[in-house]
């Protein structure tokens, strides 16, 4: 860290450039800092037309090697995030165990592995279960409330009162659950969908599936939705259902210091890796009632590392997922044993008598995917740059909170103010659908149209928006609730609470979908074609919802999996189809544009077109820190401590005589295995002693797994420093290596097929010359000028 | 021999339904003068030939060698009896809504009967009529009637109003009742002059408004007070318009625009007052050739 500040004071000497004026001209510094830095960006164009005989003049060269500081922006990459060790290092000590175990032992790991999938599911199904409890009565108790209250001021007057008691309330709501977010676990804010998205990628994010985060999230959400946000708890789960897996697989918790001796075999990231995507699995399953859904969710997002076996075990999981939430929401119900509810959103069923659809109405639904398409868009752009704006300016904790109680109160105040104004009065349903009518200024019997989708929690508004019978909402009252409610959502995600997006997207598509079917009714003739506006608000629902996050197959089956409608397939396919290709002509989908703004180096699912002519030699980092196989203790130690170079893998070459050659490469050793070695004292010189104690095995470095203590905790000696260590038993005798040569997209592929974390460029004589990271990859993307390179960047 | 049966059986549902809707319309009392004189005219050549002699030697019954036995046909003739009773009841309190108060004992009546044949309890003569009647054909009418009169006794929730035994009214509907008359003889009483009806009436409507609120919860409210009460709720606010005054929009418009305000201040603050967060670049060790690889296309661009 004292290197990169000497640095950043060395560079705002040089010019102007580095001054900051203070305060007022916060805005127009942002602007130049902003157009300086894309003048900086590299544009690698066709070598074809390079003209190599152009001078460089030296200012862009010292603007290029010097250490500057930018706003944040979309084009960097954090130093913060590293790659998970997918690959398995086939050391000595590996091939030891594994000889030692019986195949009766392989046996038992792999029931153990069945056995962690059913208890995954069942915790996640279990945590949804509590999540939906909490909500609905946390809500009802501040419905109920504030109902009372605008009943007894209508008559009396006074109605500004409920209007404060009811933002009021709902920012106590937030403000505890943003106040656990933002000071005690900033990772759980948001739906946790994009960071489970990277740690499918293979990218570590720190404390993402630690329990602490599970449990501020699921208060989170809880406070959240009570709040009267414009949010859901559909994402939030995906989350929890991830860390419920990457807990239980390791059969202990770090958090809370206890460790209970079980599935200590499957402590590595591979394994881990694999139990996430399961936990995923049962999250989507448990918030949609979806199990196929769930599965295809964790295939779409971690398409790379595959196999059938691990596919059925996640859907194991998801299935018991499912069934747990299912059966203890029965239980809560009172109907114990009738399986009726399966996830956490129920759509209600669709009956295929009153909605069915035809031929003609298919080109209808892709005008509305392409309308979802570009409404999604819309959303995504608005929200791309408040949450640049929110990273730049509203960093603080304690300005979050204050944030999302405004959120909070606002969303009280535009949804008291358009009920209040609202003159769309409806008869009472004879089925009670309504849980909170509110009359206002009704006459007895009616209540007021608008409030069925205020003042509700956002599903069942969804809910109702499917299912009301036609004639429910008038066309007026379904246009000003899409419009605010559209620009509320767009408004709240982001915010420091843990909240998801899935249910906001679907009650604005549901929405304007239900208007699209209304106002065909309008224009056609007979009533009757277009009689169900239910079946245009799901499928506006969908299109709204493809439009924003942009997932294809998954989302298709989760839709027909709530809806329980297999007939519907066909056209919520072709509607997300649509909603993608139309929205990607904008903007990324929503996840992917907070992936981008998080820095996160993540890996698509191919290389960017137009990349053929970068080979390996350019994409590399070069010179590679390596260690010879008989190494020096007080040169590990150097190297390790060394902060400005935060390595984690490094190539073991065989010694050579010149110092300036590189040596010949002969295997791979990480930073862990290192700081185990160093804790244990595993030097040459104590080989003797060591004789009589333990000899160190594959256990000891899975006991220190995943928090491996940092260098400076352990302690050398000075006697020490001058010990060797022999790496030749620990290391990866047989690292992956490609020629200079090798094709960006080759290089690419190898590592999104075999989740490598360190690849080592060698020469012709195997000597190595460059180590190819995932940073280094995932630094190319095809802008708007062809290819360019994001930034390194500390954050 | 099956079609015959079947024959038998669609005649014999005609003859009821005809029954059921002449004899309703026999009783003038609450019917509308105009239908009243219509319908008879209709049903009056059906209802002239369907008596129970007839029927039966329309449909041939001495070519059957298992006859039904004496016992069973007179249950069946109590039924028909009680059945038309019954839903000549239903129809005669149609609208408004009165069926609960003034059919329950001609419902527990058909119910008894029914009872009665379905049971396995042999007859005299040890005879079980609950086949013969009820399950020796595809239509299983005697069945479907019922069940559609009992699916119909049960939507309109009749029993939350009436004891246990359904033998009279309960005293929660009674005092309901009560209320509800109070309510209206006061409307009554004000019918020329609406605003003074909307203040003087106020307080024994609400007190009916909380009373209904009340039952409501309390899950002893049946058609009838739904209706009832539905009523009452629409002369008030619609034909008398006691609507609530919107008279408040000042205040709420004035709280509204505070609210809203507020987050323009706050992100106006934090954009002038809050530090802008920076990035510091890192820049990586790069093999000296593509360094100066990339410094070629950089210049180019």
């Amino acid at each position: 860290m004292a290197n990169i500040a000497k640095k950043v004071s060395w560079s705002s000497r040089g010019d102007d450039r580095g001054e900051r004026t203070p305060l007022l001209n916060g805005a127009e510094d942002g602007k130049h800092d902003r157009k300086l830095s894309e003048g900086a960006m590299f544009h690698i164009g066709r070598l074809s037309t390079v003209d190599l005989e152009e001078e460089i003049t030296p200012e862009e060269d010292i603007v290029r090697s010097r250490p500057k500081e930018i706003p944040h922006n979309e084009k960097l990459l954090s130093l913060k995030f590293e790659s998970l060790d997918y690959d398995n290092s086939e050391n000595q000590l590996f091939l030891e165990e594994e000889r030692r175990m019986s195949h009766m032992g392989f046996r038992c790991l792999e029931i153990r592995r069945w056995v962690i999938c059913g208890l995954i599911g069942f915790l996640t199904g279990l945590i949804a279960c509590m999540i939906d409890i909490a909500v609905e009565k946390l809500a009802g108790y501040k419905y109920l409330a504030v109902k009372e209250n605008i009943e007894k001021y209508t008559e009396l007057g006074g109605l500004s009162i409920s209007l404060i008691l009811w933002a009021v309330l709902n920012s106590a709501f937030v403000m505890v659950g943003a106040l656990a977010v933002a000071f005690l676990e900033p990772t759980a804010a948001g739906s946790g969908i994009p960071q489970i998205k990277c740690f499918l990628n293979g990218v570590k994010i720190p404390r993402v599936v630690r329990l602490k985060t599970l449990v501020i999230k699921v208060f989170g959400v809880i406070c959240s939705v009570a709040g009267g946000l414009a949010v859901g708890k559909e994402g939030p789960m995906i989350h929890s259902g991830a860390v419920v897996a990457a807990g239980v697989s390791q059969g202990r918790s770090t958090s809370l210091k206890r460790d209970f001796k079980i599935f200590e075999y499957f402590r590595r990231d591979t394994e881990k890796r694999d139990f996430v995507s399961a936990g995923a699995a049962a999250g989507v399953s448990a918030a949609f009632g979806a199990p196929v859904g769930g599965v295809l969710f964790s295939l779409e997002e971690g398409a790379s590392f595959w196999n059938q076996l691990l596919t059925w075990r996640i859907f194991f999981a998801s299935m018991v997922s499912s069934f747990t939430l299912n059966f203890f929401l029965s239980i809560y119900h009172g109907k114990l044993g009738q399986l009726s509810s399966p996830g956490l959103i129920n759509f209600g069923r669709f009956d295929s008598d009153t909605v069915q659809y035809n031929l003609y109405e298919i080109p209808l639904f892709i005008i509305m995917g392409a309308l979802g398409g570009v409404l999604g868009a819309l959303f995504n752009v608005i929200n791309y740059w408040l949450t640049i704006f929110r990273i730049r300016y509203v960093h603080r904790p304690c300005l979050q909170v204050m944030e999302a109680m405004l959120v909070a109160a606002v969303t009280a105040t535009v949804s008291f103010a358009l009920i209040y104004s609202s003159n769309d009065c409806q008869p009472l349903g004879q089925d009670n659908s309504e849980e909170y009518p509110l009359q206002l200024f009704c006459a007895d019997g009616e209540y007021n149209s608008m409030a069925t989708t205020f003042f509700n929690t956002p599903e069942r508004s969804v809910r109702s928006l499917f299912h009301n019978p036609p004639g429910t909402y008038n066309p007026m009252t379904l246009g000003v609730f899409t419009l605010a409610y559209f620009f509320l959502a767009v408004w709240t995600y982001g915010l420091t609470v843990s909240a998801g997006v899935f249910i906001p997207s679907l009650l604005i598509g549901a929405a304007w979908g239900r208007l699209f079917g209304i106002l065909l009714s309008y224009i056609a003739s007979s009533q009757s074609i277009w009689a169900d506006p239910g079946k245009y608000a799901l499928i506006g629902a969908a299109a709204q919802l493809g439009g924003i996050v942009r997932m294809t197959l998954s989302l298709t089956v989760i839709l027909i999996e709530a809806t329980g409608n297999v007939t519907y397939g066909f056209p919520i396919m072709l509607v997300l189809m649509t909603a993608k290709i139309v929205g990607d002509y904008f903007i990324e989908g929503l996840y992917d544009v907070h992936i981008k703004l998080q820095s996160v180096p993540f890996l698509h699912w191919d290389a960017p077109p137009t990349s053929h002519w970068l080979t390996a030699r350019e994409v590399m980092s070069s010179p590679v820190t390596c260690f010879n196989r008989v190494e020096k203790v007080g040169r590990i130690v150097d190297v390790l401590s060394n902060t400005s170079t935060n390595h984690n893998g490094f190539p073991v070459v065989i010694h050579t005589t010149e110092n300036d050659e590189p040596g010949k490469i002969c295997g791979l050793i990480l930073r862990s295995q290192l700081i185990v070695l160093l804790k244990h004292k595993v030097f040459v010189e104590r080989a003797s002693s060591r004789l009589r104690q333990r000899k160190l095995q594959l256990k000891d470095f899975r006991d220190a797994y995943p928090r491996f203590p940092p260098i400076q905790s352990i302690h050398v000696s000075q006697d020490e420093r001058e010990c060797m260590m022999d790496l030749t038993e620990f290391m990866n005798p047989t690292p992956y290596t490609v020629p200079q040569e090798t094709s960006l997209p080759r290089v690419f592929k190898l590592f999104r097929a075999l989740g490598l974390r360190h690849l080592v460029v060698v020469d012709h004589e195997n000597r190595v010359v460059g180590l190819v990271t995932r940073k280094d990859l995932a630094r190319y993307h095809v802008g708007k000028d062809g290819l360019e390179e994001l930034h390194l960047a500390q954050t | 021999m099956d079609v015959l049966t079947k024959f038998t059986f669609v005649i014999a549902c005609w003859a009821v339904i005809f029954i059921t809707v002449a004899d309703c319309s026999n009783d003038p009392s609450e019917m509308s003068g105009d239908s009243a004189r219509k319908l008879p005219s209709v049903v009056i050549p059906v209802s002239q030939t369907s008596t129970l002699g007839s029927f039966y030697s329309l449909s041939l019954s001495s070519l059957f060698p298992e006859d039904l036995n004496e016992y069973c046909i007179e249950l069946l003739s109590i039924y028909r009896q009680r059945y038309v009773t019954y839903a000549n009841c239903l129809v005669t309190y149609a609208r408004p809504v009165k069926i609960c108060q003034n059919c329950y004992t001609d419902f527990n009546s058909l119910e008894d009967i029914y009872k009665n044949i379905s049971s396995d309890h042999p007859g005299p003569g040890n005879v079980s009529c609950h086949d013969s009647l009820m399950r020796s054909d595809r239509l299983m009418l005697l069945y479907a009637l019922f069940n559609q009169l009992d699916e119909i006794w049960r939507s309109a929730a009749c029993k939350q109003c009436l004891t246990k035994e359904q033998e009279a009214l309960s005293n929660d509907t009674v005092y309901f009742m009560a209320t509800l008359n109070q309510s209206l003889s006061c409307f009554e009483q004000y019918q020329k002059n609406h605003s003074e009806l909307c203040k003087d009436c106020k307080a024994s409507y609400k007190k009916l408004k909380a009373l209904y609120g009340r039952m409501d919860k309390n899950q002893t409210l049946c058609i009838d007070l739904e209706d009832a009460m539905n009523i009452t709720q629409q002369l008030w606010s619609k034909n008398f318009s006691c609507l609530l005054p919107r008279e408040e929009t000042v205040p709420v418009i004035a709280v509204s625009s505070f609210m809203l305000f507020l987050p323009i201040i706050f992100y106006l603050s934090s954009f002038l007052h809050s530090e802008q967060k920076k990035r510091k670049l890192i820049h990586p060790k790069r093999a000296k050739s593509s360094n100066s690889l990339m410094n070629i296309q950089d210049k180019f661009n």
